[in-house]
């Protein structure tokens, strides 16, 4: 039986495209809010475009709307084509595309206008926040059922890992909007004080975990395996990953607050998860690597492997850096720097973005059965986005060790030797090139979209 | 040496643990132990035929049909 008959896959493309779309409009709207770090002018004495309210604007459009996307295509893709079904509901697909799609739209009108609730990764406000519970939860239903009406004796490794991001991030989303309105467009959250803190970033670090690493695990266990045309190396592996993963992120969140009213036992606990997670997610990424075992030569002419295997190297080295970053010794010296922001960006610009390009190239090949109009572009883009992504992170890193050294540092009579204004002063070169790697990356995903729309224009043609 | 110091690390006033400090802690011990169980269970060579087989349902049903065909590992016999 044909594929197109076997499977819908009519949402599927259009999360694809919105997705593509996405990457570009929100590194966009990241380049301009860097810009204005660099060059204050572009702020344009308009609050609507202020750096504080865009830079939300930004983080929902990367994470939600271009990180969502890619999520609900390959989910929607890939639990078909592993249980060897249809999608349990097509209709319930579409529901999910337009309910999620009305939240963006949402999120770009309201987070401009200051309408917030402050939260990071959390800022829109109630009434938006229940649209995303209804529609995250016809997202999860549609794919539980697809999983129900499996053809196959087990659940694939991907699987888990979607059905894990389903669960925690349900929970997560409704215990941190739990809040009191007072009007339609303003609430207070039900916790207060550290509580508020504690939830805030037991939500905040958990949509990192589960949203951006295992959501983006699932892809990686089913797009690197079909991509390189091989099984993973190790299921066993996989297995341990995921449990590992599963268990031992939700405990990372108080290495956020580090030094603050937060219990110094709770820091303390969340610093010693943190550095024992190095260990499965090192695991996950050897075993995603490997894969390509006795086949590296894949990698000289297949593009699309490419960001998937350098997807997995960024894995590696920003969840090496993150328990690093979480030990209080190296935290004193990190916390509230731009060292975060590099190591932020590490992660999303080097593993969530470049795993989530390789498979949406993955993807618009077998959905439209054609292959991409240019593999060169898909190689310029590969390479803008690594110089990109190396020019950022690094200037982050110098910048945010930089700020944290002149913060800390003081004179034989226990004065601070610098003001924080002078500090903001040192890192000005260091936001222009922040710029200039945020412009390169944004170009990749330019290329990106002017190669996947020819490549969806002309599929008839060049298939014929 | 400091020795007093360090051990009050590990020093618990056990009396004052609320009913919340008393979920957390047997959560946590839980959890420690079930990931140690399972540890156990995945490398344990035993479960390996059987764990590795499930690698080619990346392929779905053609990937079990593989199995069948070529009479690979555990309960795909």
């Amino acid at each position: 039986m044909e594929a197109a008959e076997k499977y819908d896959f009519s949402a599927v493309r259009w999360f694809s495209i919105a997705a593509v779309v996405y990457l570009v409009v929100g590194t966009l709207v990241g380049f301009y809010i860097a810009a204005e770090l660099a060059w204050p002018v572009l702020n344009l004495d308009l609050p609507y475009t202020t750096f504080g309210r865009l830079r939300p604007l930004h983080t929902n459009a990367v994470i939600f709307a271009f990180g969502g996307s890619t999520l609900m295509a390959t989910a929607f893709y890939s639990v078909q084509r592993t249980c060897g079904t249809r999608i349990w509901s097509p209709g319930m697909a579409w529901f999910t595309f337009w309910g999620w799609n009305l939240i963006i739209v949402s999120a770009v009108i309201t987070l401009p206008l200051g309408i917030t609730q402050g939260k990071e990764y959390a800022e829109l406000e109630w009434p938006i926040d229940l649209a995303i519970a209804v529609v995250w939860l016809s997202f999860f239903i549609n794919f539980v059922m697809t999983l129900v009406n499996k053809k196959t004796s087990h659940i694939y490794v991907s699987n888990w890992f979607f059905l894990g991001m389903l669960v925690m991030i349900t929970y997560l989303h409704v215990v941190n909007s739990l809040a009191i309105p007072v009007s339609l467009f303003k609430s207070y959250s039900l916790f207060s004080g550290v509580q508020d803190a504690m939830i805030q970033w037991w939500w905040g670090h958990n949509a990192v975990g589960f949203y951006l690493t295992a959501g983006f695990l699932g892809i990686m266990y089913y797009f690197v395996p079909k991509q390189a045309n091989r099984p993973v190396y190790s299921y066993r592996l996989s297995v341990i990953h995921f449990w590992a993963l599963m268990f031992g992120y939700v405990w990372l969140g108080a290495h956020h607050l580090q030094y603050t009213a937060l219990p110094d036992w709770t820091g303390s606990l969340g610093a010693a998860v943190s550095l024992a997670m190095i260990i499965p997610s090192w695991g996950g990424a050897v075993n995603g690597m490997m894969t390509l075992s006795g086949a590296w030569d894949k990698l000289r002419d297949d593009y699309i492997l490419r960001f998937l295997i350098v997807s997995l190297a960024f894995y590696a080295m920003s969840t090496f850096e993150g328990p690093v970053m979480s030990v209080k010794t190296v935290n004193a010296l990190s916390h509230y720097t731009d060292w975060t922001i590099g190591h932020v960006h590490s992660g999303a610009l080097g593993w969530v973005a470049m795993v989530a390009a390789g498979a949406l190239y993955h993807l618009v090949e077998k959905l439209w059965n054609t292959k991409m109009y240019s593999p060169a572009l898909v190689n310029l883009h590969f390479w803008l986005a690594t110089i990109g992504a190396v020019v950022y992170i690094t200037a982050m890193w110098v910048s945010g060790i930089m700020q944290g050294l002149m913060w800390r540092d003081y004179d034989e009579y226990g004065t601070l030797s610098y003001t924080f204004a002078e500090s903001v002063a040192a890192m000005m070169p260091y936001y222009k090139m922040r710029a200039i790697g945020g412009l390169i990356y944004w170009l990749g995903g330019v290329v990106m979209l002017y190669n996947v729309v020819v490549t969806v224009a002309t599929a008839k043609d060049r298939q014929a | 040496m400091s020795t007093e110091k360090e051990m009050g690390y590990f020093y618990t006033d056990w009396a004052s643990m609320t009913v919340n400090d008393w979920v957390g802690l047997i959560v946590t011990v839980t959890v420690a132990l079930v990931l140690a169980v399972a540890y156990f269970l995945v490398f344990n060579p035993k479960n390996k035929e059987q764990l590795e087989s499930q690698r080619y349902l990346v392929d779905g049903v053609e990937g079990e049909k593989f199995l069948a065909e070529n009479s690979i590992h555990g309960e795909n016999k």
